[in-house]
């Protein structure tokens, strides 16, 4: 029986303290058995639950691309859930089902710029996004690729030291911005991710535009899209609804009536607009 | 399938006989009227009231429900499969819920292997009404007291004897010994149906209702109908259609297992994301939900309307709401809303 409740297990190889208020925390995971790997296809833009016995089970997006040999996932401290998974270390197991959901349009994207804007943790999909397009054989068939990513203070941005290298490239236009320095010295711009978009102004001719954040940076990153020429169906947006089931049966993520968890996580805005504002 | 003719003589046998083989389930008294449970014999079931205080989906969808055991090392386990089971008298609007749970945890996509699971399992013997009380409605909104949608069986009492309509194979196992229904048990089994469905005067014109709702989304009317409402959730979890559930682990003296159980989006919880931030934070969003999914939501995901007019809904909630009223109201809103613009 092909149960979709089923969990694999999970090694976990590696784990990353991301941000100053120590609650973000990356975790690299290895199928402990082959058979799972080999049946583990996805995209960017995908989700998957993690669970631990007795402490349930909780959706991310993962946040690696399906090249890499570890499938990453960046979770903040905020449940019990969640709590029990921070306090794991490498060697330790975990359960993983998935991929669930869709994922960001990328045939439509070929030929394309690709603008992406992110604000707060949610960059993981974007992150795996990111790696995804930038391999050798993916790279060639999309246009200018420009990452706009933001967070409360530069402590909080994930991904440090893969950003460093990311800003060397040339064939990537990564903008990193913080909300406030208070004093701080940092190299980058401060403003939030809304107003930064808005200077660096790239073209909505002939682009798709990728956002994920929390729904107020959502609500103040459209007007700015739609400003730049960016028509409603060239812009995709990752929700995160709560959710229970992955596969549209529980009920919980519904926004109309559509299941984030089965018909998104990415909607495109013109989808969005036929929709209530239920996320 | 041919129509069968049963006595009530056997009838009992048969009940006897599928009690000693298999788990069989009719609505008993209680306190509170008549209820769900396994019987021994056939006259331990109860067919007085209109129905059972509880709908029949917890045949196929349970109150609690174990997805997953974890053995001592933390591996999960599936569970055994579900023993087979015959549920007799389930009424025809608790059998159409049924179906659309079917229908709605097995379509395209990912099908959920424990309903489907449970339903192959189920064998469904109904009992169409020969009454009905002032809250029934189905046939407000497409079903019959003598509808055999979700059923595998349908039989109608007529005196002494009862009509038998087989509706799929497992039902015509049943019955396949019994002779023949003549031309006159038809007939009066019609007359039963008219003089029972004429008892239900609300018709609900639910194609209509479904071009309204999307443009109704925001109007303050829903403000106005929920006001009452006091977010409990009994309408939900009575309900023969609501699939909603949550997903939970229980360690009980250190055996863990990963568990369902029923969930309403009446509750404030449901929707909220860990961040805090809720998309249906006030209760009359909640109750807009429980309407529109009825009434739009399911028929755009499961090709139904998910109300089968049970009117449970109406007899459970403590604060007066009717859902009749709601959907009155509602059809009746638009001249309204183009008026106020």
């Amino acid at each position: 029986m092909n149960n979709p409740y089923l969990p694999v297990p999970m090694r976990i190889e590696k784990v990353v303290i991301e941000n100053d208020a120590r609650d973000l925390k990356t975790f690299d995971l290895a199928f402990v058995n082959e058979s799972d790997w080999q049946n583990f296809k996805f995209l960017p833009g995908q989700f998957a639950f993690l669970s631990i016995p007795g402490a349930g089970e909780a959706p991310f997006g993962i946040a690696s691309a399906p090249h890499e040999p570890l499938v990453k996932f960046t979770v903040k401290r905020v449940g019990v859930f969640t709590t029990a998974l921070h306090e794991l270390e490498p060697g330790a197991t975990v359960g993983m089902r998935g991929p669930w959901g869709n994922f960001y349009p990328f045939e439509l994207m070929q030929g394309k710029d690709v603008v992406i804007v992110s604000g707060g943790f949610s960059f993981t999909t974007l992150r795996a996004t990111i790696a995804h397009l930038l391999l050798p054989e993916n790279r060639k068939n999309y246009g200018r690729i420009l990452a706009i990513y933001g967070a409360r203070s530069p402590g909080e941005l994930l991904y440090k030291e893969e950003l460093k290298e990311w800003e060397k490239r040339s064939d990537l236009e990564l903008v990193l911005c913080v909300d406030r320095l208070n004093g701080a010295s940092w190299p980058q711009r401060e403003g939030l991710v809304p107003n930064v978009l808005k200077a660096v102004a790239p073209k909505g001719e002939n682009a798709i535009a990728l956002v994920c954040g929390p729904p107020v940076m959502l609500r103040y990153t459209h007007p700015v899209l739609e400003e730049l020429g960016f028509a409603p169906e060239n812009v995709f947006l990752s929700l995160e609804n709560r959710m229970k089931c992955g596969i549209g049966k529980c009920g919980h993520c519904n926004v109309g009536p559509k299941y984030v968890c089965k018909d998104g996580p990415v909607f495109s805005y013109a989808q969005l607009l036929k929709l209530p504002p239920e996320y | 399938m041919k129509h069968r003719l049963i006595t009530r003589k056997q009838l009992n046998e048969l009940l006897d006989r599928l009690a000693q083989e298999v788990c069989l389930y009719a609505p008993v008294r209680d306190k509170t009227g008549t209820s769900w449970a396994e019987i021994r014999r056939a006259d331990e079931a109860c067919l007085d009231e209109v129905n059972t205080v509880e709908p029949a989906k917890g045949f196929v969808f349970p109150r609690c429900e174990v997805l997953l055991r974890f053995d001592p090392q933390g591996n999960p386990v599936e569970p055994e499969p579900p023993p087979q089971q015959v549920v007799f008298g389930i009424r025809p609007c608790d059998a159409r819920g049924i179906a659309f749970l079917v229908k709605f945890y097995t379509q395209e996509g990912r099908t959920d292997p424990y309903v489907r699971a449970r339903r192959e399992k189920t064998t469904l013997i109904g009992v169409a009404c020969t009454r009905t009380a002032p809250t029934c409605f189905c046939l407000g909104v497409g079903g019959s007291p003598q509808g055999s949608e979700g059923l595998d069986l349908l039989l109608v009492e007529l005196g002494e004897e009862l009509l038998a309509e087989p509706v799929t194979e497992k039902g015509e196992r049943l019955v396949a010994d019994l002779p023949p229904a003549e031309e006159k048990h038809l007939t009066a089994a019609e007359e039963q149906r008219k003089k029972v469905e004429a008892e239900i005067s609300l018709r609900i014109d639910t194609r209509k209702l479904q071009e309204l709702l999307p443009g109704l989304y925001d109007t303050p009317l829903w403000q106005t109908l929920a006001l009452t409402c006091v977010n409990c959730g009994a309408c939900t979890f009575l309900c023969p259609t609501c699939h909603c559930f949550d997903v939970t682990d229980e360690t009980v003296r250190g055996r863990t297992v990963r568990c369902r159980v029923w969930d309403s989006c009446q509750f404030a919880l449901y929707s909220r994301h860990a961040s805090g931030h809720n998309p249906r934070h006030d209760p009359a969003s909640r109750y807009r939900n429980r309407i529109m999914d009825k009434f739009y939501y399911t028929v755009e995901q499961a090709g139904m309307v998910s109300c089968v007019g049970c009117g449970r809904c109406i007899i459970s909630c403590p604060a007066g709401i009717d859902i009749r009223q709601t959907v009155g109201t509602v059809q009746n809103s638009k001249c309204k809303l183009k008026n106020e613009k």
